[in-house]
Order: C-alpha cells, then structure tokens, then sequence
C-alpha cells in the first residue's frame, strides 16, 4: 500500500451561524466558481453548532478575518492511502475501517492527532504539519510514502534514526467520550461537476437558509441534528445530507449506490473535543475495524461525527457503549 | 460530450455511416454527391459527398462516452455511458436483428454512482466491454461487463432496489454483476485493449498508467505518469501507445514502459482527443481545445524499438479541415487517411488528409512520385528523336555499345594526325608544293567528304582561273562569292587562295574546319610568333567551348580536364570525360577531383541502369589505366591454425574489421602449388586447406571450400562425402541414416555445417539415383 502526502496545506476554521451572512460571498465562490479562486481542497459541514470549513490557504486567502471566525492554530497536511490494487480483496469493509489499523493505531500509538474527512470517494486523514517527521517514522514500515509536488509523486526517504521524541510515551490510556446517535437518517452521494449549476439553488438553500432556530447542544439523546457536508477536493464533488432533504433534489441528478444505503450518525464528544487530543477516531475505528462495520468519518471543530450503515447502527451503539463500560 | 462538446464515430464496418453524439445520438448516411444540387435534408461535407440524417436516438440521457460495438452485427448496437455510471446498450436505426433485440435496453449499473468516463470493447471477445470510472471510496473503477450476461434472481432483487431509488422502469435488463472488478480506490480516465492477449487492459488512472491483466488480477504493471488520458494503441505496432495530459502527449513502448520512448512537442492548449490513423502506420492525429487545426505526428520512420540514443524522426504536419473550432474528428476506418470533423455547431465535414509526396527521377527518362498507397509513373511522351537527344539515352545506348573503345581509337588517331602535320612543317616544304598539297591532299580529301548537292566540277572550274595576281577579277569574285560556300573545306580553300600572304584569318579561324587541319594549317603557314600565339588563342577559345577536339591541343593534361570541365557542364555527358580522362597518363589528371568525380558518377550511373556488368567491365578498364583505383579485396581465406590470411595480393592495405592480418607472400606467384599456410609454414599435415592454382577451372569436387561459420573447409567433393557418407553406402538407410555426419570433420569442433546450410539439406539429384 502507498501513503500519498498531498499538496494540499489546510486550514481549519469555525464559522459562527451568526457570522454567516459576511461570509457568503466567498463560500458561493468557493462552492460554485472552484475556477476563480485556486482553492483545490474546500470542505464545509454544517453541524448544529457551526460551520466547519477546511480548505486550503489558497482558499483561506478568501475568507476575511472576523469575530465569527475561530481558526485553529496549526497547518494541517493531507493524507491518503492509496491501495494501488494490492490490497487484500476479501475484506468488504469500507472506508476508515480500512485503514482503521494501519493508519490511525499506529499515529494514535505515537500521539499524533489526527482529523478524519471521509468523502463519497475516498478518506483522507488530516495530520498537523510539524507532526509530519513522526508520521513518516510511524508509517513507513506499513506504506511506501510518496510527497506529491506538482502533481508528481515522489518517494519520501526514511531515516531509520529514532530521535527520541519519537518514541512512543507510556501509553494513557485515552479518554472515553460519550456517543450519541440521532434519529435521522443520512445519504452519502456526490454530483458530477458540470450538472452542479443545476442543484445549485437548491444547495444554497439548504446551506444557508434552512435551518430552524439552533437547538440547545448536548440536548441528551437527540431525536435529529441538523448536519450536511460538502466537500469539492480536486474536481470531485462529495455531499452528505439528511435523506429527508435528498428528496427536495432532483433524483437524477445526485449519484449514489445503486443499493441506495442509508446511514445513521454516531456523533462523539460531549464537551468540544479540541485538536490535541490524539487517538479519538481510533477509539471509534478500531472497534468498528474489529467486527468489520464500514464506516465513514467527518471531523469537525468539535465534535467528530462517524456513518454506519443503518442496518448496523444498533451493534454500533452496543459494541462503543460496551467500550465505555470496560473503559470505566 | 454532454453540453455543447460533440463528438462523432465512424461505424467501424458499415463505412458509409457515421453517429454524432452530443445530447443524443444522431447516425448520418454518407454518400457522393452525384449532382451539384443538394437532396432536400442533405448536408454537404465536402465536394464530394454529403449527409442525411437517418435516425435520431434520444434515449440516454447524461451521455459521457459513447463506443460502437465492434462486430459486424447487430449494425447499429452502440455502448453509452452516463454520468452516473451506468453503461446502456442503445441502437440506432431499423434493425429488426433478434440478437440486438435482446441487447438494447440492457444496463449495466455500478454499485456506486459516479461518472463513466470511458468505453472499450474487447475487440477479440466482443462480449466484453470495459468501463472506466471515477473515484469511489470503496468501489472499482474498472468495470468488464460481459454483455451476454443473464441477469441473475439475486441481481434482480437489487434491481427492484434500484427501480425503487431512481425509478427505472426497465430493472428486467439491468445487470449489476461486473464479470472483473479492477482500481479498487481510484480514477479511471480512459482505458484500452491490447491487441496482444484478449485478457490485457491499459487504463489511464488516477496520475499512473497501468496494465491489468485478467488472468491474474491481483497483479498489474504500473508506472506513474501525469499523461494517463485517451491511452490509445498504435494499430499497426501493437507495443506503440500514445497518451496525453493537458497539452502534451507521451508516446510509450508498452516493452520498456518506465517512461515514455519519447513525448511530442507541448500544445498551448489542453488537447482534447488524440487518434491513430487505422489505415496508415504512425500516423498520430491530435486535437486541441478551441482550434481549427488538426496537428498530425508522422512516426512512420521513427526507429522502432525506440533506442535512447537515436533522435526520433517525427514529421508534424497539421491540416484545417475548415473555419470553425473543431469539436471532434474520427478516422475513417478502411477508407485511406479519411477523416470527418464537426464543430461544436454541429457543421461535419469529411476530407482526406494528403499523404506528403515523395518524387524520384528514375536513371531512364521517367518520373515517379508517391502518394499514400499510390504510386504514379510518368513517362515523356515526346518524340523519339527528341529523346535521343538526351544525353543519358545516347550514354545508355553507348554503354550498351563497345563505344568507348570507338572513341578512344579516334582519339589516338586524332594524336596521329596532329603529329604528322607537326612533322611536316619541321620538313620545310616549298609555298608552291604546300598549294598543291593542301588542295589535293588535306582540303580535297575533306570536301569530297561534304558532298552535298554540290557540283565539284563547278570547283574545279573555278580553280582553274587561279592566277598569282594580287587583283585580278578572279580573286575579288572568289573572295566575295567563297562565303556563299557552305562548305567549310572549299571556303577555306578560297579564302587561302585569295588572301594576302601572311594573313590566313580566313582559313584559321573557319570554325567549321576540323581543328586538327587548322592546326595543321597553322604549322605550315605561321611563323613560331604567329603560332604560338595563335595556338595560345585556339586552346583557350576550345576551353572556353568545351570543344572535345581541343583535346588535341591541349593533350589530357591540367588544361585537358578544364576542357573537360565545361565540356561536362555543357553536356552532361560524364561518360565521355571518364573515358578521356582515364587515358590520361600523369596521375594529376587523375586524381584531380572533378575526374574522379566524374568517374564515380559514371560509375554510379551504371550501376542506377543495373549494368552491373558494363560497371565492372569499366572498373576493370579503370584499374588497368589507373592502378590506385584497384578495389580492395573481398574475400579472404584464412587459415584455420595461425588465423592468418592466406593470400597473394600484393596490396599492403590490411583488412580491417576482421582480427586476422593480412599476409603478404614476397615469392614467387608462379609457384605452382601451396600445400601448406604460408603463415605458419605448414607445420600442420592434416589442414584442410587446397590452395592449388591451377589456371585452367577446376571441377566443382576440386573447389575449396569453406563454412563460414566456423570456418573450416575443404575440397567440396570431400565435404560433400563427409556430410553424406552414410549416403552414398547405405542408400536405403538415407532418412535415417543420412544426418549421421551433421558435425564439422575438424576434431572437437561442433559446427552443424551441413545444418547450417539451406542447400546443405536438399540432397544431389545424381546421389538419390545411386
């Protein structure tokens, strides 16, 4: 398997709801007109607290600094694994699940923090720039790692010399975050970019216009959050909204399995979850990873957000709760 | 496609049809224009042919790519691929075939929907089409669906699911089981067959080109390379591959593929499609955004395997088929470099690009050219006689004819000549004698030789009122009228018999006399001041003329061949100036450039005649008269123990490029018989070389000779009876029997001689009657 360090440098920011409405010019533009601005990695999810916005500083140079606006401190470099067709065939499991053990453990392990985007086609993992000499250290025994430069690859060399930062510290083990897991019912889909002008309205008002009146967070078990991701890296476009919601759209036009799944969401983290704490998706993945539930992961500023197939959301809930209890 | 970009395919066996797609597919019929005037719904393409419109298919809508099922039947079945993956079997046009009816209306749907961006049917299992997909996740992006597949009841329980999401009212026909999935997590851009093997798949993926192999389809051969869309195979050199990036295209040898054989030159603009000609070996046709021009790489002299070192040779032509932009063009496939464009406002036009024409001159009066699979031959039409004129026929017809000798016997009679006239004015010869002489002997013996219509008698008339009187009426008649002669001799006589003593311009500078008789003339009647310099004179105005009887004046010296020179450039005739210039005796002359120069034309000459004999015939001529021009030899005998060379020539000049040396024997050649090398002295009894030089011809037992592979030889009887010895004694055994001796007699040498041999294995005639 080949580790792809991508060019992309990201940002990642919060957008208050009240905030929005000085930002609508550039997220438009960074939504619909990817030809104007050179931004290539742009992700936006609503949750029921903020806007998450990752993109890269191309994209960043858009957004004007404001009040509404937290950003978090460091550069973030993109990560993907690319199976190259080697990868053993028989596991069906999908998505983070995938790369559950050979990617997030082992950073995890090493104290990495990680952010997780998972889009209809493919995952990345965010990784801090200045943590990158320990990823590469960490992974290169599992990937052949390349550095893409415009639009090469080229492979990273590995110095086998452990500094001793490197070394792993006596494993804490990680704090348990309380799941939680709304009714509502999501689809993962995607739009080829050239029929997006004609969902764009419609995208427009489901982004901004339709939400009710913010509900109080951590409101205990929820019947439905209010969530939608859209994500435009590298030309291809990937959304994930309420199935409710879907059916305002034409049908025609979003493109989805041909199975048509549906999803539940598992939503972790009571309390904002921060960036410095490592080894959160592996507390979720691995698990999932362990009975072989695909899976699909978004962080956000706050809060990461996980999708099971509906069929399997109950397992889901029993095996993490099952987790937190052995964890007590 | 889909928009305002469309494209165009020729049906690949119907040639007469085509299909434009953009938002639906529409199948024009192509015909000759037979008459000016165009048939109601026609469309002109070119001067020659036009359009209809004969169907319009509107079923599929989000088309992205569109491939033609490559058999010759059903006509029309016709492979789309939609913007959410699917790939629909469509038809076009009446087609009443049972086969097509069960295929059309046929899906085939990828378990996660993303756009399909490229088609390929297997063009030696036409039940194989693969699809090549966007980026999943999860998914394959390469797809083979094997259209002959049934649907199965499992498949069909999915495809209720489906009908229920997207509202297809046809889930009887839709397949969702792909016969190979391949590019788990990854791009498909645009894919390929091999022509190789049924099973081998090249697609362009995501930022690397890789070979799938069906056989085995965990393994692929890979190699990362921006260039991975429209991967298209050379239809004529199955290892050629062409793909393109942005504006440039690479160029890969599928047997060295780490990096493109070579990468052509970079487009300004993102190219679009890029196409080999079918009908034309390396002949690459490409196609940028936003132009009007066809830019066409001709590789057909590219060296192929392509080797580091070698710069290829690319020809890059381009071709504007017409005003507007080009959305797409096609090949014709039989129809030779045919090619129809259209332009994003649906205008077609089909032309033929023009193959460059290559002309050559054959060595006999006709003309070829080359254009594309034709070839043209012209030939002068003109009257004979004006061919004859032509100096390569009159070289050819000599060449034929022993004319050389011819000449060069008139050349040493001419020499005669000139001396004779030289020694006869040493002699001092009285005025009166000389009159006497000249009339009867020189001038007369040359009149008689213009004889025309002219009564001599009339001369003879005239000559007899000869008086000595300076003015006499006689001499004023004559020395007027003398120029109304068209005979040069009589003119000169007159004008000798006419003119003041001491002046003979008249008859010195008669151009029309013989050179040699004015010479001779000029011995006789000049004084040494008046003949040098009129000699002086004459040479330089024969130079300048190029007047071959010059010769005689200037001898085949350094002036000779300035002679020559404007001989040759006046005529052309390099026959003549080698032949001349060959008798030249001091080796300047010969190896002054310009001859040498000649005498290679000449010889080239011949041989662009095939008088191969008449060649060698002048060779052997030319090593006698010039030995530095005596060929190197050939072929050499060497003996088998020293190495060494085992010959008599005399030359110094050892061959070079094989190890032996050459071996210069200083005895005498008439020694009758070597038995031994004469390099190493013979010590060796049994080497089994005959060096007999006998002159008489030997028989065909008694010739020597060798193989030349690992050169060891003998007499041909000898050899002859090594390699078939079972042969001759055991004729019934001969098939058996026969390859007893197929090694080479010398002992620990395993050369199959006989093997070796493509006669070897035909056995004499003579020996199958024994």
């Amino acid at each position: 398997m080949d580790l792809h360090i991508l060019e992309h440098r990201v940002r990642v920011l919060s957008l208050a709801r009240r905030g929005l409405w000085l930002y609508t010019h550039p997220l438009l533009k960074l939504l619909f007109l990817p030809q104007r601005c050179r931004c290539k990695f742009f992700s936006l999810t609503e949750t029921p607290e903020d806007y998450t916005i990752m993109l890269d500083e191309e994209g960043f140079k858009e957004l004007p600094p404001s009040e509404f606006m937290q950003v978090a401190d460091s550069t973030w470099l993109v990560l993907s694994v690319v199976s190259n067709g080697r990868a053993p065939s028989g596991c069906q499991a999908t998505g983070v699940t995938k790369i559950a053990r050979s990617v997030i453990a082992p950073l995890a392990e090493h104290h990495v923090s990680v952010l997780m985007l998972s889009t209809y086609q493919t995952d990345f993992i965010l990784v801090r720039e200045r943590d990158l000499p320990v990823v590469i250290h960490t992974l290169a025994g599992e990937f052949d790692i390349y550095k893409e430069e415009n639009g090469e690859s080229i492979p990273v060399p590995c110095d086998d010399t452990t500094n001793g930062f490197l070394k792993p510290k006596s494993a804490s083990s990680p704090t348990l975050h309380p799941v939680q897991s709304p009714q509502n019912r999501f689809c993962i889909l995607t739009v080829a970019p050239d029929t997006l002008p004609a969902i764009a309205t419609m995208l427009i008002d489901v982004l901004f216009y339709s939400h009710g009146p913010p509900k109080e967070p951590g409101a205990g078990d929820l019947d439905s959050i209010t969530f939608f991701s859209f994500s435009l890296i590298e030309g291809y476009i990937s959304i994930v909204m309420d199935a409710e919601t879907q059916k305002r759209f034409p049908s025609d036009l979003l493109l989805t399995s041909s199975s048509g799944e549906l999803w539940r969401m598992v939503r972790i983290g009571g309390q904002p979850l921060g960036f410095d704490e490592c080894g959160i998706v592996a507390q979720i993945a691995e698990p999932l990873a362990a009975v072989d539930i695909s899976a699909y992961y978004i962080s956000t500023f706050n809060f990461d957000h996980a999708l099971v197939p509906e069929e399997g959301i109950t397992e889901v809930i029993e095996l993490l709760q099952k987790r937190q209890e052995s964890g007590r | 496609m889909s928009g305002s970009k469309p494209d165009i395919l020729w049906a690949p066996h119907h040639v007469d049809r085509f299909v434009v797609c953009d938002s639906e597919l529409s199948l024009y019929h192509i015909e000759s224009a037979v008459s000016s005037e165009l048939k109601a719904g026609s469309l002109r393409l070119s001067e020659e042919t036009t359009a209809t419109l004969l169907s319009i298919n509107s079923d599929t809508p989000y088309m992205k790519c569109v491939a033609w099922y490559p058999k010759y039947d059903p006509e029309c079945l016709l492979a789309v691929g939609q913007a959410n993956g699917r790939v629909v079997l469509t038809s076009l046009g009446q087609d009443h075939n049972s086969k097509s009816k069960d295929l059309i209306g046929k899906e085939f749907v990828p378990k996660h929907a993303r756009q399909c961006n490229t088609l390929a049917w297997n063009p030696l299992d036409s039940n194989w089409l693969a699809a090549g997909l966007d980026k999943h996740r999860a998914d394959f992006s390469v797809l083979i669906w094997d259209i002959s597949s049934k649907y199965a009841p499992e498949t069909a329980v999915a495809a209720e699911k489906v009908r229920l999401s997207t509202g297809d009212p046809e889930a009887g026909l839709v397949v969702t089981k792909p016969l190979y999935e391949l590019g788990q997590n990854d791009a498909c851009l645009s894919l390929c067959w091999l022509p190789r093997d049924q099973k081998l798949l090249l697609a362009g993926m995501h930022r690397n080109l890789a070979i799938f192999d069906l056989r085995n389809t965990s393994q692929k051969i890979f190699v990362n390379t921006k260039a991975v869309q429209g991967v298209t195979v050379d239809p004529y050199f199955h290892d050629r591959v062409a793909s393109f990036y942005e504006g440039q295209v690479a160029i890969w040898d599928l047997r060295k593929f780490e990096k493109p054989v070579l990468t052509l030159t970079e487009q300004p603009k993102p190219l679009t499609k890029v196409a080999w000609c079918p009908t034309r070996t390396g002949l690459l046709a490409t196609l940028t955004r936003d132009s009007n021009i066809i830019r066409l790489y001709d590789m057909q002299h590219t060296p192929t395997p392509i080797g580091d070192e070698t710069e290829p040779t690319i020809i890059e032509r381009s071709v504007q088929p017409c005003e507007n932009y080009i959305a797409s063009f096609a090949w014709h496939p039989t129809s030779q470099n045919r090619m129809v464009v259209v332009t994003p406002n649906r205008t077609m036009s089909d032309f033929t690009v023009f193959e460059r024409i290559s002309l050559a001159w054959s060595p006999v009066t006709s003309l070829m050219w080359a254009c594309g699979r034709h070839l043209y031959e012209c030939t002068e039409e003109g009257k004979a006689s004006s061919l004859e004129k032509d100096i390569a026929t009159k070289m050819r017809l000599r060449a034929l004819s022993r004319w050389f000798r011819c000449q060069v016997c008139l050349f040493q009679l001419g020499y005669m000549q000139l001396s004779a006239s030289a020694v006869a004015r040493r002699t001092e010869i009285k005025y009166s004698e000389f009159t006497q002489y000249i009339s009867s002997e020189i001038l007369f013996g040359k009149v008689t030789m213009y004889e025309g219509d002219l009564n001599l008698n009339v001369v003879a008339m005239a000559l007899s009122g000869y008086t000595d009187e300076k003015n006499s009426l006689w001499r004023e008649m004559c020395s007027t009228l003398r120029l109304q002669l068209n005979n040069p001799y009589l003119c000169a006589m007159f004008a000798f018999l006419t003119s003041e003593s001491g002046s003979y311009d008249g008859v010195l500078y008669e151009n029309n006399m013989a050179v040699r008789d004015r010479v001779a003339f000029a011995c006789k009647f000049l004084n040494d001041a008046q003949l040098n310099r009129f000699i002086e004179k004459l040479t330089n105005e024969m130079k300048d003329a190029g007047n071959l009887e010059g010769i005689l004046l200037t001898g085949l010296t350094k002036d000779g061949v300035d002679l020559m020179e404007s001989y040759v450039d006046r005529t052309g005739d390099v026959q003549t100036a080698s032949y001349c210039m060959l008798q030249g005796s001091p080796s300047e002359v010969l190896k002054d450039e310009r001859v040498q120069y000649w005498i290679e034309n000449y010889r080239n000459l011949l041989d662009a005649w095939r008088f191969w004999h008449k060649r060698a015939e002048f060779d052997i001529h030319r090593s006698k008269l010039d030995p530095s021009s005596k060929p190197l030899a050939q072929v050499f005998v060497s003996c088998n123990f020293c190495g060494k060379s085992i010959s008599y020539s005399c030359s110094a000049i050892p061959h070079q490029g094989r190890g032996f040396s050459q071996y210069g024997v200083s005895g005498s050649p008439t020694k009758s018989k070597v038995t031994s090398c004469p390099g190493c002295r013979g010590s060796k009894s049994d080497e089994k070389v005959d060096l007999s030089k006998d002159k008489k011809l030997a028989q065909f037992n008694n010739w020597f000779t060798w193989c030349h592979n690992c050169r060891h030889g003998g007499h041909a009887g000898h050899m002859l009876s090594w390699f078939s010895f079972i042969l001759h004694v055991f004729p019934f055994y001969l098939l058996s029997l026969s390859r007893d001796h197929t090694e080479c007699p010398v002992s620990a040498c395993s050369c199959k001689c006989m093997q070796l041999d493509t006669t070897g294995n035909l056995i004499p005639a003579e020996t199958v009657q024994v």
